[in-house]
């Protein structure tokens, strides 16, 4: 496996992806069920109204941001598959990010082959972008916000965050560990923040420490809230996803804001899905929910995402991975999509984990496709069948939300925590002479 | 070695960042023209019999389009010969099924054309269509952009959706639709006689999520398509057409259904649902809360 050069590694991944996007071209035409995504051909058609001149949302059921549609104009023009080309070839740049974290982290080289392994060959992953998924897109953006944080390029990475947010809505749940990321003891302006190497990391034992000396770093980074890069990161990701918004709110006007915005800030689908809300909000959807019945549902998420937050902020990257697996696991519709929005962060966070691959790993992932294979089949039964099977569709949520949870405690428990920078020596010298 | 490691890595920062705005330069350099995809408000000079129906009515109902059918659009029919209104054409609908399982599936209809049988010689010449128009119950919708993908392939002249086509609501918020599917049926087919021209026609329907129902089960009931066959008369002034009811006397409520068995959710469920929901994410937080303030809190030590 070391023998294998990261140029021939992304050869392989290209061939593969372009031999997937061909494959699927041929079952279109000559299989009954199609190998792309019905998604693809709502984008697809949003982009050929858009090259028409009209609005992308006149095609129901298309509830991106017009940056999408513009993007896959050429699918008319071009080839139909064009789209399916872009999302790979970001499936591919998710592949080199991962390798240049890791890389400038100091994590040796058969590490980070592992890695970008993981991603580049994990069926789920290749088959998602060459079946026309636009997840890779964001997946991709989502790393280079990470390089340009870790690079100390705080404008660059806070541009990203803003498109990145109007584009697809779920990343502003990075927004607070950002901001306390940018701990003023780390970032000073023209000094290039130091990073934490992986071996400094290794060869340390875990101990407990009751005192929870975080606590304390909480509140300082309450009391320098207002430090010039947290300020530059909120105006310029606040502008540039105002000026999007506002751009495409005045073309498209509020068919754009409810489809591609409200649409997802307020949806509650009562059709089945791997959320153990689902059957839930089903069975109460002829009647209007009390507030205090909406609150009982938000409060779980809520308290997950702020607690996470405030515990592994400074180790950024692992603190998105839990963050979005976490969010994924409690949020109140969950397709099949979104996993691909943490299979990202995994390959990131597994060098600092001291799960053994056999068999807590092996075991790991059996649990989770397990207690994904289990909910299919039940959703098969209702779907294809034609069953009432709701309450066992329903169960099998309530066991999926186990396997989840179990397995986030697991990472959380043999990580080892590692902060992404180390403090400047001299720092205080530094400070006080500026006083 | 540091100074190389840094070319090498801001090479790889610029070509990513060149990747990103590529994708979007060779978009906006670029002129498209393309076909739209169906679109229920396209201006189609009256081909469609269904928009003149929503053009009046708001919603889809049997007694509206019952009597729309008799008394609004059956007098404009046939400016040739209006007191012939046969003109010895037949449809008739032979059968009627559902074909597959679940949630998905595909409405078959086998629909027989005769024609000839009294016809009228000094009639002009005339290219024919079999209009078929099949309305849906409220719990059973078509997917206008489905249909559209099927159109190409398959060839028919025109097919399109009317109605509720909101693909995603359940069936207690939503209203019926209807498709409506023009056949060719070939020219200067009343000259001859025909002993039977055979359309079957496979629609795919797809079941909405159907009201609580304590049984478990709603059972939805399609009934026959309404068919029609249209002529366009080639007139010594200007076209003509002409439009042909199914030998059924038209506004005649239809007699063959099929029933289709969709899996409604229980409400007998509702309490009980709700309560274990709850406490399995309150759990499921309680752990995820205890497990990173106590976790987290472990600090690491060199050895």
């Amino acid at each position: 496996m070391n023998s294998l050069k990261p140029g021939s590694i992304f050869l392989i991944s290209a061939i593969l992806r372009v031999g997937l996007i061909l494959y699927g071209e041929w079952q279109d035409e000559h299989m009954e069920v199609r190998y792309t995504d019905v998604d693809y051909l709502v984008f697809s058609d949003a982009a050929s109204l858009m090259a028409s001149g009209q609005s992308p949302y006149k095609r129901t059921t298309y509830r991106y941001s017009p940056l999408l549609a513009f993007l896959l104009i050429p699918n008319s023009f071009i080839a139909a598959s064009w789209g399916k080309f872009l999302f790979s070839a970001s499936d591919l740049f998710v592949g080199l990010f991962i390798r240049i974290i890791l890389k400038q982290r100091k994590v040796p080289d058969h590490l980070c082959t592992y890695s970008m392994l993981i991603w580049l060959f994990n069926p789920f992953t290749f088959t998602i972008g060459t079946r026309g998924n636009c997840e890779p897109i964001v997946c991709a953006t989502i790393l280079w916000i990470i390089i340009c944080l870790i690079n100390g390029n705080v404008v660059q990475a806070a541009c990203w965050y803003g498109l990145i947010v109007h584009f697809r809505i779920y990343p502003i749940i990075y927004a607070l560990p950002i901001i306390l990321f940018l701990d003023p003891r780390f970032f000073q302006s023209g000094v290039k923040p130091l990073l934490c190497d992986w071996t400094s990391d290794q060869g340390k034992i875990r101990q407990i420490n009751s005192q929870v000396t975080d606590q304390f770093d909480v509140w300082i980074a309450f009391k320098n809230i207002f430090t010039r890069s947290r300020i530059l990161f909120g105006l310029v990701s606040g502008s540039v996803f105002l000026l999007c918004t506002g751009f495409f709110f005045r073309l498209y006007g509020w068919e754009f804001l409810h489809e591609a915005l409200l649409y997802h800030l307020t949806r509650t689908d009562p059709r089945h899905n791997f959320s153990i809300y689902f059957y839930h909000i089903y069975l109460n959807y002829e009647r209007d929910l009390s507030v205090l019945e909406k609150l009982i549902s938000f409060l779980p998420q809520f308290i997950v995402q702020l607690v996470l937050v405030f515990c592994f902020a400074k180790d950024l990257v692992f603190c998105f991975f839990v963050q979005t697996v976490a969010f994924v696991a409690f949020n109140k519709v969950i397709t099949a999509q979104y996993f691909v929005w943490f299979f990202c962060l995994l390959p990131l966070i597994l060098p600092w984990t001291n799960m053994k691959f056999k068999w807590q790993g092996v075991c790991c992932i059996l649990l989770w496709m397990g207690a994904q294979t289990h909910w299919l089949l039940w959703g098969y039964l209702l779907e294809f069948k034609g069953k009432n099977v709701f309450l066992q569709l329903w169960m099998a949520s309530l066991l999926f939300l186990a396997a989840n949870t179990f397995i986030l405690i697991l990472l959380i428990r043999h990580h080892n925590y590692a902060p992404v920078f180390r403090q400047h020596t001299g720092v205080k010298t530094t400070q006080k002479k500026h006083e | 070695m540091s100074t190389r490691h840094c070319n090498r890595l801001c090479l790889n920062q610029k070509l990513a960042i060149l990747w990103m705005f590529l994708s979007g330069a060779i978009v906006s350099s670029s002129e498209v023209e393309t076909s739209r995809p169906s679109d229920s408000r396209n201006s189609d000079d009256g081909k469609y019999i269904l928009r003149s129906y929503f053009d009046r009515y708001e919603n889809l109902d049997d007694p509206s389009f019952e009597n729309f059918m008799t008394h609004e659009l059956s007098p404009s029919l046939c400016q040739v010969t209006p007191e012939n209104r046969g003109l010895g054409v037949r449809l008739s609908v032979r059968e009627l099924s559902l074909v597959g399982e679940g949630s998905h599936r595909q409405l078959s209809s086998s629909i027989r054309l005769q024609t000839g049988a009294e016809s009228i010689p000094e009639l002009p010449p005339h290219i024919c269509e079999v209009i078929i128009i099949q309305r849906l119950p409220l719990g059973v919708f078509a997917d206008p952009f489905e249909l559209q993908n099927l159109h190409k392939r398959i060839g028919f002249r025109d097919m399109a959706v009317f109605g509720d086509t909101n693909l995603e609501l359940p069936s207690f918020r939503s209203n019926r639709s209807a498709v409506e599917v023009h056949i060719d049926a070939g020219s200067d087919i009343l000259f001859t006689q025909n002993s039977g021209m055979e359309i079957n026609m496979l629609l795919p329907l797809h079941a909405r999520y159907q009201p609580l129902d304590e049984s478990g089960y709603s059972i939805i009931e399609i009934g026959e398509p309404d068919i029609l066959t249209r002529c366009s008369m080639e007139g010594k002034q200007h076209k003509q057409s002409c439009l042909f009811m199914s030998s059924n006397e038209s506004g005649k409520s239809r007699t063959r259904t099929v029933e289709w068995k969709i899996p409604a959710g229980m409400k007998a469920h509702a309490g009980f649902v709700s309560v274990v929901t709850f406490i399995t994410a309150s759990l499921s937080t309680v752990s995820i809360v205890y497990a990173s303030m106590f976790w987290s809190g472990t600090k690491v030590l060199k050895t």
